[in-house]
């Protein structure tokens, strides 16, 4: 299925990229797949920044999904994948996959990296948020550089709990696991006000669980460079308000109806705009505004940014005026 | 402007974990740094100037503080310069510092020839080094690792 899937042609986010070979399936839990890809000839691949991410083709759509490994050296490739019964189909997709299947994907993109001058690693993760946090527990063992994992997962569904146990006995500094929210939340006071100077905070989760942990580090002094996050599901949006765009430099005008977005829109004229997540993540689709209000639904850019009204990303964001002018 | 009350200044006096504000004046300032703590727990720091022995007694007290301390640093601005470069050091971060300069006062100058720094006193094009005694043209190029100008070997592209 996969080989009729690449017959499709080559996604733009994965061009240029490799094709790769399904050398391992394996279940981490009822909904938690991990699959590991390997170059076809057994060459070695390019490493990566702990953190990073793959993008993978599936059919006509791509999907990302975090690298679970260290990133330095590797021979192969592993993402975990949560089966979204109402996603996208790419996870769909990422379980149905079996070993010899190929698959063209990205080369590793890093988005989520390490503070080279941190002395201690603070990993924070919430369900499959494991994976990238995974990665930087492993290169942090690795390095001898000091990390401390606290895991909040459902009893007996964790992810890769098995991993990530191992990695005490080879440098990880603690691990510590959640099954439930009071716990959580007292270790997570504990560890926020506890920290030497050279400590950075990285966490994965669900959005709700991101916004907590991090408003939680601000109430407790942490500056926002000493935060880094990895969003992984933009949460749901309305369709929003119809509203028209004018392309300046092409001299036309374009509709963007309710529920349909203005990458869709653009798109659907003929445009091409290079982008990648779709869900306002990964700031590939970025557009400058000339004049009218975005109205800025993204993750990407900055509240700064967001105030300039200059740049707007067109999967997600809309406008606030009837008519936005766009450089194109 | 030392109150009775206020700790002396290696560190001590300062419980470990602190996570309030950090004030330290160098030299003569005033009590600049109070409005900057914002209500939080503060404790103050006092120096002559930023030499070994207080830059080693500031890192001690970063040592016991924790993630959410700040630090405000007054005076000179060489010294408050040469701090700062401590302070990151230790971990802390440039958005948790604020640097409260008291004007002008002397500057400090890196020589990339033999990597030692010379302090200048006087507004001037040129220096000579410390270290080696070259000619230093003096730029505005600032390290804030270093806490220090760049100088370069003046002339050097002039035939002799």
């Amino acid at each position: 299925m996969t080989v009729t899937a690449l017959q499709t042609g080559i996604h733009p986010a994965v061009d240029g990229g490799l094709l790769l070979e399904v050398t391992n399936v394996s279940i981490q839990t009822d909904s938690i797949v991990s699959i590991t890809f390997a170059d076809p000839s057994g060459g070695p691949l390019p490493s990566y920044v702990p953190g990073s991410h793959l993008v993978v083709q599936y059919g006509t759509g791509v999907n990302a999904y975090s690298l679970t490994g260290s990133g330095s050296a590797p021979s192969e490739y592993a993402i975990s994948v949560l089966q979204v019964e109402d996603g996208g189909g790419g996870s769909v997709a990422m379980h149905r996959l079996s070993v010899g299947d190929r698959v063209q994907v990205s080369r590793p993109r890093s988005a989520f990296a390490p503070v080279s001058t941190a002395t201690h690693h603070l990993l924070v993760a919430a369900g499959i948020g494991i994976t990238p946090i995974l990665s930087h527990a492993r290169a942090a063992a690795e390095r001898g550089i000091p990390a401390s994992v606290i895991y909040v997962h459902r009893r007996g569904a964790g992810a890769h709990v098995a991993d990530a146990s191992e990695l005490l006995s080879r440098g990880l500094t603690e691990l510590i696991e959640c099954t439930d929210r009071g716990s959580f939340q007292q270790v997570l006071t504990e560890k926020l006000t506890t920290q030497e100077l050279g400590t950075h905070l990285y966490v994965c989760g669900p959005d709700p669980f991101m916004n907590t942990v991090l408003d939680q580090a601000r109430e407790h002094g942490w500056s926002q460079a000493r935060l880094h996050s990895e969003a992984f599901g933009a949460a749901e949006l309305d369709e929003g308000e119809p509203f028209t765009v004018n392309l300046v430099r092409s001299g036309i005008r374009l509709d963007v109806p309710a529920g349909v977005s203005l990458l869709e829109t653009l798109e659907k004229a003929g445009k091409s705009i290079p982008n990648m997540c779709r869900k306002g993540i990964c700031g590939e689709c970025s557009l400058s505004v000339l004049r009218g209000t975005p109205q800025h639904r993204d993750l990407y850019l900055s509240d700064q940014e967001k105030a300039a009204n200059t740049t707007m990303m067109c999967c997600v964001s809309r406008s606030d005026d009837p008519e936005l002018e766009l450089d194109l | 402007m030392r109150s009775a009350s206020m700790p002396p200044a290696a560190g001590t006096g300062l419980e470990p974990g602190f996570r309030g504000v950090i004030c330290a004046s160098f030299g003569s300032t005033g009590d600049t740094a109070e409005q900057h703590s914002g209500g939080r727990p503060r404790h103050d720091l006092r120096f002559e100037s930023a030499n070994p022995e207080t830059l080693s007694d500031l890192r001690s007290a970063l040592g016991r503080s924790h993630v959410g301390v700040r630090l405000v640093l007054a005076g000179p601005q060489s010294d408050i310069r040469a701090a700062a470069a401590a302070a990151a050091e230790c971990g802390l971060l440039e958005e948790e510092v604020i640097l409260l300069s008291d004007g002008m006062g002397p500057s400090v100058i890196y020589c990339p020839h033999c990597r030692i720094t010379t302090t200048v006193r006087a507004a001037s094009p040129e220096v000579a080094c410390q270290g080696c005694a070259t000619t230093l043209a003096i730029t505005d190029h600032f390290s804030r690792r270093i806490g220090a100008y760049l100088g370069y070997s003046a002339h050097a592209e002039e035939a002799s």
